[in-house]
């Protein structure tokens, strides 16, 4: 470290340039360098220091942004494609004479119970972990903005939940889907 | 020995002056904000939690780092009005003491980070037993453990640090603490990813594409401040210890009163990533300016 203090005095050492120093306890000798012969920029460390330090934060940065959003903008067509032809085969399921009743009923109470088992899965998970961040606030996760976002998601799968409403799902699934999805029984259902 | 003849060609990479007032401008910015979250952190009951603990960790070490910078400034400002002396023994002990706590500083940032990492991560892929495993008595064992560790190694490494084998350890703890805090984020991101992909598969969810990009900036803000404020001042060290003849060594060392200011700097940006994010702290900044008028 009394390089340090060597290089930070040099500055005063300009300022009163007569005197004479004696470092006793300087443990190398910093005699005097010369620039003669320099093959590249005598800056090229220090130039060299920082654009590689740059090239390595701008490719970390990309390897995140491939990281977070591999599966985010593809994956929002394809999920969102995926979700229409669900919500499509219950409709297009539901307008078919052919199947008979108890049939339909129970394969549309499977797909639905699933759906609806995954649903309160996460129902429960968000529950639990929200109860549970009360203690340390909900800071910690406006602090990691990407992490379950508690408060957007618990809305939404609470909303998501009333729609799996057993006892008259077939009525409600009906209802909303035909409430809030009127477009798709227009649309032919997109074949992945 | 004497240097003051030096070679005419010493004139080719002079020292980069950062005029004084800069110095102690961006010095006193960044203890005061620092001691403001210390502060805030203290008076509010609810702040006291592990999270806020850790940042609180991270001030005290960016404190420490500013303070050493102004002190030695005052010191050399000290030795060219002819007060101290350089050959003192005094002014050896108070140079070494000064080193010890810059490295402190050094250390307690590192650990401070990885701290606060591991915290996140615990919440993110422990979450029902995070109370149970980061209890506030826990946390406070843990910042004493950190802290008498990196008290231990500052002051051998001051002492010992004309050795190669204090430098080298050193800078490689530096570049692999850094990659361990890269790697817990990224696989807090991974969860993250995948359990926003399991949300948008539900038919009620709006998927939100640009929050991914969030994420990716905070992060690469958050290691890249940090990358570009230290490394600089490790890489320097590394010259300083290994080629101090050498010309292009000499040019890039001439610029350590840069560095310095950078490592300042680095203590007024931290507060900002990690501290200010949180609304509770900053409604007790709020309360506390409110209140003081």
């Amino acid at each position: 470290m009394s390089a340090l203090r060597l290089i930070s005095n040099r500055t005063s050492q300009q300022a009163l340039s007569n005197s004479d120093y004696t470092w006793d306890y300087e443990y190398y000798e910093y005699g005097p360098v010369s620039f003669e012969g320099l093959k590249v920029h005598k800056y090229s460390i220090v130039i060299g220091f920082w654009v590689g330090l740059a090239v390595f934060v701008i490719f970390m940065f990309f390897v995140l942004t491939l990281l977070t959003k591999t599966g985010a903008p593809h994956q929002d067509n394809a999920e969102l494609s995926e979700k229409r032809f669900c919500m499509n085969s219950f409709v297009a399921d539901f307008g078919r004479p052919l199947e008979s009743e108890r049939v339909f009923s129970h394969q549309m109470a499977e797909e639905s119970q699933s759906l609806f088992h995954f649903c309160i899965n996460e129902v429960d998970h968000l529950k639990k972990e929200k109860e549970s961040q009360k203690g340390p606030g909900v800071e910690s996760n406006t602090h990691f903005q990407e992490v379950p976002k508690s408060s957007g998601m618990f809305e939404e799968d609470l909303h998501c939940l009333t729609k799996f409403n057993i006892p008259n799902f077939v009525n409600t699934e009906q209802n909303s889907s035909l409430g809030e999805d009127d477009l798709l029984i227009s649309e032919p259902p997109i074949i992945l | 020995e004497n240097i003051s003849d030096f070679s005419v060609n010493i004139t080719d990479c002079t020292q980069v002056v950062v005029p004084e007032e800069v110095f102690f401008t961006v010095a006193a910015a960044g203890i005061l904000e620092n001691l403001l979250i210390l502060i805030a952190v203290v008076r509010n009951k609810n702040l006291h939690l592990p999270m806020y603990f850790f940042i609180c960790s991270l001030a005290i070490s960016d404190m420490l780092g500013s303070l050493y910078k102004t002190l030695e400034n005052i010191f050399i400002i000290l030795c060219k009005m002819g007060y101290l002396t350089r050959h003192g023994d005094f002014e050896k002990k108070l140079d070494d003491a000064m080193d010890s706590m810059f490295i402190l500083s050094l250390l307690g940032s590192i650990f401070s980070l990885l701290a606060i990492a591991a915290d996140r991560y615990i919440t993110i892929f422990y979450a029902l037993r995070y109370h149970n495993i980061m209890t506030l008595r826990r946390a406070l064992v843990i910042l004493a453990i950190i802290w008498v560790f990196c008290a231990g190694s500052s002051v051998a490494i001051a002492l010992f640090s004309y050795e190669a084998a204090t430098v080298i350890p050193f800078t490689i703890l530096f570049p692999l603490m850094m990659f361990f805090i890269l790697c817990l984020y990224i696989h807090m991101f991974l969860l993250a990813r995948s359990h926003a992909k399991k949300i948008a598969s539900l038919p009620s969810s709006t998927v939100h594409p640009r929050a991914n990009m969030k994420g990716a900036i905070t992060l690469t803000i958050f290691l890249g401040v940090f990358l570009c404020c230290w490394a600089p001042f490790v890489l320097h060290i590394l010259l300083a210890r290994f080629c101090p003849h050498n010309p292009y060594c000499a040019c890039y060392m001439s610029i350590f009163h840069v560095n310095g200011t950078l490592i300042m700097c680095n203590a007024i940006i931290n507060p900002m990533i990690f501290a200010f994010r949180s609304p509770e702290l900053r409604s007790t900044f709020k309360k506390m300016f409110h209140c003081s008028r």
